[in-house]
């Protein structure tokens, strides 16, 4: 899993890609294989940062290599740390080689960019489109409500796992990957259990859910000896597909055909039967490379937009515009629900549902912006968003947790006269390893490591006293 | 994600003359690197949002707007992106329907700038109103932009319109900016590009188009404050006078309204205010000596008649030749280096040397 960012707005914009630091990772020849289809190129460069993006641009129709100081000429003053940050970037990726005095674009990449702005060429990279025939394929309505019960299926699944409920369960591929990404773990071969950084992945957006997942399935891939330039340029040929479309399967490798069956677990691609020769993408997959909610928010809800359904008022009580059983066991993971009707679940934040959470391993951060994301719109006009007194609770809990701090060792009692224990408590003084004492009641508390040399002092005391 | 409104100037004649100009650059070329342009836009990211307006000889249609339905029939192929195939069918198909329907008969008109810039502006002000009315006016469109890509040269009877425009551009935090592709430099947009922080550029090296474009006008407002945009180091700020629609150096400004004269007026035509004839003969005897145009033969608006519903007379347009231009129109900051080195390429020209000659500070 890779390093969990408090997913606050500001920190979304500036924070990368997840999939560009793995793609960092790969050799030269992979990307460059990869970049020989335009749709690759075309979505890594939206993966890019806005100023990545415009380097890139200015560098795409050039002949020839120019000199560096004349880029750097365009740079305003204050502007020169993130330019070079983005210059070295681009040349992890291997799509700006890194050189000091020329500025040119990695060939591959040029070339098939270019392609891919001004159409033509012959790669077939963004998908063969089926003829549209009398049995036309599936609405976007079908596609979205598909895609919505495979993904609910999942979060579902680890949300009510422990808790004794038996929900619909996922297929077996998505289980393993889920096992795998340690988001859920069996104790002593009994079944599935969520686990804490499974506890986070539930709070975070749906967009970075879904990538998360996509890059263990990419490990994974690396490991079962499938081919990764063939696996990130089927998933980026997905990312530029029409939503409502359907494809042809004719031209896929092996490899391909794999993929497209685990990613109809995933619910990225909906096909009628297993075996058909057509398949179509669905909003989770044409939304990969961009920043649209990759859900259809509103299908499930009869009541409102689902985007935003959580009031949360000042004296601790959340009420929440949703009939979703994902969304209220989610909630339940940190709120104590007490009442439930057809549209709304009403509850409290109080110090042991939110200690429970933390006991999950989920932080007061993330508490407090799954529920900035998902505040209704009526709280919007506040301003702070969420009360303060609350916020400020939420953490305090979790400073509370972290009050007591424990540490192995040996209590030192019974000392006969006062002397014998001045005498062993200066020494384990010397020694740097008491960690608490107490003269009138004639103990003291050392660190485990320190004991051994103590209780041969102290046996030493008694033999040379005794002889 | 950002928008871009953008405004083609597409008036037939200047077309032609501009296709026999040298170096030419006809309309299916600029075409080209136009679309490859946008395409970029929207390639930056998948939720930029699009309009194009076209500017004809007494029209200017909409050619397309990122929010249109995709038609059902787009003949898409496996070898691009739809959305790319999308916009550069319906721009082409569009530009072609209505170059065909201008009549040839008709007596030129100018192109219709200043309608297609309004319709830009409200199609902004139409995005920024969020759609539901659980939340208004939070909803800012992130910084929206409207690109003019101008060949006419200044209409004088369009400056009070562009400068309403301009205002209204101001109020909805909307950057213009302005590449007056072939022709003169327009007083008009220079001032409507300085105003609202855009930028200028007459193009120097045609064939580069597409260069220009993307380096000056992809960038969104928050990288060009790493990535320096040229900027005009001097503008035009002449205005035109609402009485003869003449561009003056020296206008008489009414006290009241702020409406500009040319010349010493009575009775101010806008807001009627009548001004004492003792100011008015001081006014006239500090004006600097104008032999060719006597007073009598300068027709006074009448009173009454709205500022702006006037053309121009004829005989206003010696006044405006008479008064001498102190300095030549002003060069905006060029990117394009003059190291032609002759070779050109089918898409965005060759340029080897995309520095600005004046580095940015």
């Amino acid at each position: 899993m890779p390093a969990l960012q408090r997913p606050s707005e500001a920190d979304k914009k500036d924070s990368p890609h997840a999939l560009l630091p793995f793609l960092q990772t790969q050799s030269q020849t992979t990307l460059t294989r990869l970049y020989q289809r335009p749709s690759s190129c075309l979505s890594v460069f939206r993966l890019l940062a806005p100023l990545e993006r415009q380097i890139v641009m200015n560098l795409l129709w050039l002949e020839s290599a120019i000199a560096t100081s004349t880029m750097v000429a365009w740079v305003q003053r204050d502007g020169r740390k993130l330019y070079e940050e983005a210059l070295g970037n681009l040349s992890r990726l291997h799509i700006l080689p890194n050189s000091a005095a020329k500025l040119a674009l990695n060939f591959t990449f040029k070339t098939s960019l270019r392609q891919a702005l001004t159409g033509g060429g012959t790669s077939g990279s963004f998908g063969v489109p089926a003829e549209k025939d009398e049995h036309s394929g599936p609405s976007i309505k079908t596609l979205d409500s598909f895609a919505l019960e495979r993904w609910e299926t999942i979060l579902h699944y680890m949300v009510s796992s422990g808790t004794g409920q038996q929900p619909a369960k996922p297929s077996q591929g998505v289980l393993f990957l889920l096992q795998r990404s340690s988001l859920m773990s069996s104790f002593h071969g009994g079944p599935l259990q969520i686990t804490s950084s499974g506890f986070q992945f539930l709070l975070h957006s749906p967009h970075a859910q879904l990538w998360d997942l996509l890059l263990q399935y990419l490990h994974l891939a690396q490991e079962r000896q499938m081919d990764l330039v063939e696996v990130l340029g089927f998933l980026f040929m997905l990312s530029t597909m029409e939503l409502g479309r359907e494809y042809l399967t004719e031209n896929l490798s092996t490899t391909q055909g794999v993929l497209l069956e685990d990613l109809r677990d995933y619910g990225l691609i909906w096909q009628s039967k297993p075996k058909s020769r057509r398949f179509s993408p669905t909003r989770l997959g044409t939304t990969l490379t961009s920043s649209s909610p990759p859900l259809p928010t509103t299908i499930s809800a009869s009541s409102g937009p689902l985007d935003g359904f959580i009031v949360l008022e000042t004296n601790y009580r959340i009420y929440a515009y949703t009939d979703n059983p994902l969304q209220t066991a989610v909630l339940n993971l940190f709120v104590s629900l007490k009442y439930r009707f057809p549209n709304l679940v009403v509850g409290m934040i109080t110090r042991d549902s939110v200690r429970r959470a933390l006991m999950n391993g989920i932080t007061a951060d993330q508490i407090i912006s799954y529920l900035i994301t998902h505040a209704h719109p009526q709280m919007r006009k506040n301003n702070p968003l969420l009360p303060v007194t609350v916020q400020d609770q939420i953490r305090l809990w979790e400073l509370e947790k972290n009050r007591l701090k424990s540490s192995e060792g040996y209590l030192y009692t019974a000392f006969t006269s006062q002397a014998d224990y001045d005498l062993v408590l200066n020494y384990a003084k010397q020694l740097d390893v008491v960690l608490w004492e107490n003269a009138a009641k004639r103990c003291f508390f050392g660190s485990l490591e320190g004991h051994l040399r103590i209780k041969e002092f102290i046996e030493r005391r008694t033999q040379n006293s005794n002889s | 994600m950002s928008h871009l409104s953008v405004v083609l100037d597409l008036p037939p004649a200047q077309w032609h003359r501009s296709a026999r100009h040298d170096p030419p650059l006809a309309l299916p070329d600029f075409l080209s690197h136009v679309l490859v342009f946008l395409n970029a836009h929207i390639a930056n990211n998948a939720e930029n949002s699009l309009a194009v307006f076209g500017a004809f000889p007494g029209t200017s249609p909409l050619l397309y707007s990122s929010a249109d339905p995709v038609p059902a029939r787009l003949p898409i192929d496996s070898n691009s992106y739809p959305s790319f195939v999308h916009l550069d069918h319906a721009v082409a198909r569009r530009v072609t329907a209505v170059l065909d329907s201008l009549g040839t008969d008709r007596a030129p008109e100018p192109s219709a700038l200043v309608g297609a810039i309004t319709k830009a502006l409200c199609y902004v002000n139409r995005l920024a109103i969020s759609p539901s009315s659980a939340a208004p006016a939070e909803h800012v469109l992130p910084d929206p932009r409207l690109l003019i890509l101008s060949v006419s040269p200044d209409l004088a009877t369009s400056y009070i319109p562009i400068m309403n425009s301009v205002f209204s551009a101001q109020k909805l935090k909307v950057t213009i900016d302005v590449c007056q592709v072939f022709g003169p430099d327009t007083v008009f947009l220079q001032q409507a590009a300085h105003l609202t922080g855009g930028s200028y550029i007459h193009l120097e090296r045609r064939d580069a188009l597409l260069q220009y474009l993307i380096m000056a006008f992809l960038p969104p407002p928050p990288i060009r404050k790493v990535l320096a945009v040229p900027t005009q180091d001097k503008v035009d700020f002449r205005a035109a006078c609402f009485c003869h629609k003449n561009i003056v150096d020296i206008g008489f400004v009414c006290s009241v309204c702020l409406s500009i004269f040319c010349q010493p007026v009575p009775v101010c035509s806008t807001c009627r205010t009548k001004f004492p004839i003792k100011t008015l003969q001081r006014l006239n005897q500090s004006r600097p000596l104008l032999p060719s145009t006597p007073r009598s033969t300068s027709p006074k608006s009448s009173p009454g008649t709205p500022a702006g519903a006037r053309t121009a007379p004829t005989n206003g347009a010696n006044l405006a030749r008479s008064i001498s231009t102190p300095n030549e129109l002003p060069h905006s900051s060029n990117i394009g280096s003059r190291n032609s080195n002759g070779r050109s390429h089918s898409m965005g020209g060759s340029v080897t040397n995309p520095g600005p000659s004046e580095a940015p500070r």
